[in-house]
């Protein structure tokens, strides 16, 4: 893959403008969270010594700051609260229509709202109160190096798909 | 309280614009604006520099920005000399910290530059290089780096909740493009009508082209100095920085700190603590600069402000209380929307505007203006900051 303009990065990775998180390991403590998306779950941490569960996942407790923590599970369901398509002018790294809801994930989840997008969803078809579901799928893998080895990173990410 | 009272001495701008020339050029352009503005004023005279900048790590690849832009404006700051970077709020920051600087005693006479250069020489990191500006991991793969769907999304709780109509949003377009018609820095110097606002290019629905303030390169310059040095070096009367909140309650969008999207707490807790520390209210407010991002923001601000009842910020603006006579004139120099967006660079316009108002020498002025405010939200509406000024020290 060329690099124009700057020869040298002809087939290098450069995070800066990696729109995906880097996910592995070697480089994130909170790795679990995407191994679980794998395994088709939707986690997050819960704090084991004053019950506060939280989200995103952390590697500490936002409340009593302990890091004795453990995964539990989010909805895999949730009712779209509001939806916008944005069919021209997307930016490069997505498909037009880009369609994203404020998802209702109800008031047993630790987290009542998640903004997501809205994927397997034929544009102008996604109205409010409409259910949608938890979707994982691939997403480039990259480079890392591990001593003298360069071994390639998969990667999963998490979106919402009508519920048919 | 410190003995020491902080005031914003003179300020100026650089043309905003898609402009042919770097951060760096634009920060001299409007330093030697500000320098213009107060005859008083040599750079050695200047012991601190604040510089606002969000974009300027990834598009001008320059971290540590701070002593670049102190050499090439001729400073050699011996209190301070820091970038801050708050995205949208970075220039109200800064001038927020250099009051901060000035009351302590730590520093006497402080520029406040920001400066960004957005549009890179291929068009697509323009939008693309967002992806930055939001919390990276979690809402960035979801699409909303550009902010149109959030605020578009945001637009459509506030109409289901409170029933505001597509016309009254689009009214506050129509009010700031025909405040910065005569803003000759500003992005754009045109007028519109209703029907251009309803009949632009869709974004996001229900948000059109002019609904969105545009993405700009620019700079502004302002200095903020204690009220003894501000009097020696300008003859104007002086304009204080009364007092001033910027609060954070979430980053990630599924933290939402509100009932629904139409509902901004955050941004009427940082109000109720600025107007504590001022020692006033909104009712004691001339004239105010608000972060219309978009056009249903401006709405959506003057409500948590306390300009008007929470809900009525669409009738507000439809029955013409911000304009120049209205109850509260906002965005008297043509706003986000019509002057344009350089991160780093609009709260010190906002700054330069309310000072001009509280001199008495606004290009749209409003009469017997003495009390002021300024506003910025950033991100995906993860954080709010709120400046008030006044033209008598604070109570
Ligand atoms: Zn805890």
């Amino acid at each position: 893959m060329a690099v124009s303009g700057i020869p040298f990065l002809e087939g290098r990775y450069s995070p800066t403008f990696d729109l995906w998180p880097i996910e592995t390991k070697e480089f994130n403590r909170i790795h679990t969270f995407y191994d679980n998306l794998r395994e088709g779950k939707f986690t997050t941490t819960k704090c084991r010594q004053c019950g506060r569960e939280s989200y995103p996942p952390r590697v500490i407790c936002p409340e009593c700051y302990s890091d004795e923590l453990e995964w539990i599970e989010l909805p895999r369901k949730g009712k779209v609260e509001a939806v916008v398509e944005k069919l021209g002018g997307v930016p490069i790294c997505f498909e037009p229509p880009l369609i994203d809801a404020w998802i209702d994930l109800g008031e047993e989840s630790p987290v009542r709202h998640v903004l997501s997008r809205v994927i397997n969803c034929p544009p102008e078809s996604l109205k409010e109160d409409d259910k949608v579901q938890l979707v994982v799928f691939d997403v480039p893998s990259h480079p890392i190096e591990i001593r003298q080895e360069t071994i390639m990173a998969e990667r999963v990410f998490f979106a919402f798909e009508p519920v048919k | 309280m410190a003995g020491r009272n902080a005031c914003i001495v003179g300020g100026g701008m650089c043309k905003w614009g898609v402009r042919e020339a770097s951060y760096i050029d634009m920060a001299q352009e409007a330093a030697k604006e500000c320098l213009d503005d107060i005859p008083g004023l040599k750079p050695g005279y200047i012991d601190g520099l604040l510089f606002a900048s969000a974009f300027v790590g990834r598009r001008s690849v320059q971290i540590n920005t701070a002593p670049v832009v102190a050499e090439r404006l001729g400073l050699n700051p011996t209190s301070i000399c820091a970038r801050v970077d708050v995205l949208c709020a970075s220039g109200s920051t800064a001038i927020l910290l250099a009051k901060g600087l000035v009351e302590s005693g730590m520093s006497d006479v402080v520029m406040v530059v920001g400066s960004e250069k957005l549009y890179t020489p291929e068009r697509w990191q323009v939008q693309y290089d967002e992806i930055a500006a939001i919390d990276h991991d979690w809402d960035s793969p979801q699409g909303i780096g550009p902010p149109p769907i959030w605020f578009a999304l945001t637009a459509k709780e506030h109409m289901k909740y409170y029933g505001t109509k597509r016309e009254q949003f689009g009214t506050a377009s129509i009010i700031n493009y025909d405040y910065g018609f005569s803003n000759p820095n500003g992005h754009f110097q045109r007028q519109l009508t209703m029907d251009d606002v309803l009949n632009a290019t869709e974004i996001a629905a229900p948000l059109n082209l002019y609904d969105c303030c545009p993405l700009s390169d620019g700079s502004a310059a302002v200095i903020i100095a204690s009220e003894e040095r501000a009097k020696e070096l300008s003859d104007r009367p002086p304009v204080y920085i009364l007092g001033g909140a910027q609060v954070s309650l979430h980053s990630v969008t599924a933290n939402w700190p509100g009932e629904h999207l139409g509902e901004w707490p955050h941004l009427r807790l940082a109000a109720e603590k600025a107007y504590k520390r001022a020692k006033i209210g909104p009712e004691d407010v001339d004239v105010a600069q608000v972060h219309d991002c978009f056009s249903i923001s401006e709405v959506i601000e003057l409500e948590e402000l306390g300009f008007c009842q929470k809900g009525e910020g669409g009738p507000f603006v439809e029955s013409g209380q911000t304009k120049i006579r209205g109850s509260i004139p906002t965005n008297t120099d043509g706003g986000l929307i019509s002057c344009g967006h350089p991160f780093g660079a609009t709260g010190i316009r906002q700054g330069i505007e309310i000072l001009k108002q509280l001199q008495g020498r606004a290009n749209n002025q409003v009469s017997d203006a003495a009390t002021g405010l300024t506003h910025n939200l950033s991100g995906a509406n993860a954080e709010h900051t709120v400046v008030i000024y006044g033209s008598e020290p604070g109570k």
